[in-house]
Parts: structure tokens; C-alpha cells; sequence
């Protein structure tokens, strides 16, 4: 009884502990030239396969370019010179968990909203240094030059 | 001569002015595509200083710094859109592939129909070489929360079996269960609606 005590104060004061279970947000189809995935103060070099994680970065040499898909069907694609982290990602639409915050500092890309655009619009944000856009189910590209 | 001196000299320091000058950098770049199938949503471009919405298939907006507002949106080509993206473009992952797969009533037991459908998941699956498929269990509202709750993991479980036993890496497949609270067909509740009594697959 009281290891179940201990057991119920750590899930309730320790959210982080139940949500780290499975952190995956989605998957890299698409990979050419050099892309470079920035997990936890490493560098990994990506390749078609290779899973994401929360708080992942994504960065592309000069002819690299890089296709994700993440768990909510959100299609994000890079060209070159691009620096990309996603800031917040939420996919858990019987909690009413749903998020999406990615931030685009340089570089190129093209956006396909997925399952998160769908359920709640608000939700998702792509945030650049010269302004922050908000989606309706869509498809977009944009060029930020910094 | 003295006027043609002045003249000359006028011009040539009007055009080292001009490669001295610090060159603006391009603007950056907002753009509303259309979707694969055709509609077009939306998208507002918004900073301290002002904000744009899209709404048009092609409309963009430029923005040249954050201290300035996003710009009134225009119509640009479409082939010079694409000539500009096409990097990002070309590296686009292609959409998702959904199957739903359909049992009897009450059971694990998926329909013939459904179950013809196997080898062509198994396939799919291959061939994207996806490292992340999500297999998620339904129920239709006939029976307790509890029971339909077991059940449709107990569906989604059967289908996990299958593929795996037709050599899927089980690490790709992402199981979950919503029992009857995420109907396809809206029902009242002890309905019986075969075509809530799935298992959805999503090929990423």
C-alpha cells in the first residue's frame, strides 16, 4: 500500500514521467545532401527512417533537403540553408492534447497540414523571425531570408 | 571640356554610390499553395507591426523585417512558385496511406473483405519502408464502455499479430484503442453499425 502511495504521488507530481513513455512525433522519408538531426546537445546525421522525437531540430547543409512526416500526417519538407525546431508537438485527441509550434529561423519549406490543423486550427503555429503564421488546413511555403 | 569633366565626374561617383550602397536583402517569402485535392485554405502572416491573410491558391506576401508589416498579399505565378520552391517541394513526403479494416459483429473476426485487404497493408507497409504506422481499434456502441474498450484493443491487438507474423518490425507499429468513443458513423448509444467495428491503419 504504501509503494502504491509512492507510486501515485510520482505520477501525479511527475506528468513528464508518464508522457516520456513514447516521446516519437514522427519520421524522415526524405533525405538528400547533408541534414543533421540536434537532439539533446548531438548532432546525428539523418537519413530516410530516421525517427523523431519532441523537441528535435532540424538543420540543412546547402544542397540538403529533408521530408518529415509527423504522427498527426503533417507533411514539413526543407530545402537548403534551413533551421527548423519543433517547438511544441501535442497529438492526443482523446486527452484534448493537441499542438503543433514549429519554428522556421532560416531556410525553406513547404507545410501540408495534417490531423492537428484538422481538430483544432488555433493550436498550430509556425513561428519565423519576421512573423509567426497561423494555419486553416492548408497547404503553404514560405522563404525566410535572415 | 570643363562641363564634360563635371559631367564624367558626376556619373562616376553616381555609379560607385551605387556599388558601395549596402545592398537590402530580399524580402522573405509567404505563399498559399493549393491542396493535393485541389481545395485551398488559409493562412494569416502576422507580426507586431501588422498581419496578412491568404486565402487564394498562389496569393503571397513578403515581409522585409520584423520591424516591418507583413505587405498587402498579391497573385504570383504559379510556375515561378514552384521554380523557387523546388527544393522544399521535391522532398515533400507523399500523404499518408489510410486502410480501415472491418470486423463482425461483436468479434475479433475481421470480414472477408477486410481480410483480402492484409497483404496489401503488408505491402504498403514495405514499401514506404515506414518506420511508423499507427494501428488503432474501434467499436460500434453495442455493449458497457468497459467491454468495448477491451475489445477494440483486443482488435487492434489481432492486427499487430498479423502483420508481425508476416515479418513487420512490431517497433513501427504505434497500437492504441478508443473502444466506442471515436465512432466513424455517429451513432446513439447500443447501436449496432458495422462500419464502427474497425481497426485503422495509418501508413506514414
Amino acid at each position: 500500500m504504501k509503494r502504491f502511495c509512492i507510486f501515485l504521488l510520482v505520477m501525479v507530481f511527475c506528468p513528464s514521467f508518464v508522457q516520456a513513455q513514447d516521446e516519437r512525433i514522427g519520421s524522415i522519408k526524405n533525405v538528400e545532401g547533408q541534414v543533421f538531426v540536434l537532439r539533446g546537445g548531438e548532432t546525428l546525421a539523418a537519413e530516410a527512417g530516421t525517427l523523431l522525437y519532441r523537441g528535435d531540430q532540424l538543420k540543412t547543409g546547402e544542397s540538403g533537403r529533408v521530408g518529415v512526416i509527423f504522427r498527426d500526417d503533417t507533411r514539413l519538407s526543407l530545402g537548403g540553408n534551413s533551421d527548423l525546431a519543433v517547438e511544441q508537438f501535442e497529438f492526443a485527441p482523446g486527452e484534448g492534447r493537441l499542438a503543433l509550434v514549429l519554428r522556421l529561423a532560416r531556410g525553406m519549406a513547404a507545410f501540408v497540414s495534417g490531423q492537428i490543423s484538422k481538430l483544432a486550427p488555433e493550436s498550430v503555429r509556425l513561428e519565423t523571425p519576421v512573423g509567426t503564421v497561423g494555419v486553416r488546413g492548408t497547404h503553404f511555403v514560405m522563404n525566410i531570408v535572415g | 571640356m570643363g562641363l564634360f569633366l563635371r559631367i564624367l565626374v558626376v556619373c562616376l561617383s553616381a555609379m560607385l554610390a551605387a556599388c558601395s550602397a549596402p545592398q537590402t536583402p530580399p524580402p522573405s517569402l509567404f505563399v498559399l499553395l493549393p491542396d493535393d485535392n485541389g481545395t485551398v485554405g488559409s493562412i494569416t502572416v502576422r507580426n507586431p507591426q501588422g498581419s496578412q491573410t491568404l486565402d487564394e491558391a498562389w496569393q503571397g506576401t513578403t515581409v522585409a523585417t520584423a520591424e516591418a508589416a507583413p505587405e498587402v498579399p498579391t497573385l504570383l505565378a504559379a510556375d515561378e512558385v514552384k521554380a523557387r520552391f523546388h527544393d522544399a517541394l521535391a522532398a515533400q513526403a507523399e500523404p499518408v496511406r489510410r486502410f480501415i479494416l472491418y470486423f463482425e459483429k461483436g468479434s475479433k473476426e475481421l470480414t472477408n473483405e477486410s481480410q483480402a485487404l492484409i497483404p496489401e497493408v503488408i505491402a504498403t507497409i514495405h514499401e514506404r519502408r515506414s518506420v511508423d504506422t499507427s494501428v488503432v481499434g474501434h467499436t460500434d456502441t453495442v455493449g458497457s464502455n468497459e467491454a468495448n474498450m477491451r475489445l477494440s484493443k483486443e482488435r487492434a491487438a489481432i492486427i499487430v499479430t498479423m502483420l508481425a507474423d508476416a515479418g513487420i518490425d512490431p517497433r513501427v507499429l504505434e497500437t492504441s484503442s478508443h473502444g466506442e468513443r471515436n465512432l466513424l458513423v455517429p451513432t446513439d448509444d447500443e447501436v449496432s453499425e458495422p462500419r464502427n467495428r474497425r481497426v485503422e491503419i495509418t501508413v506514414r
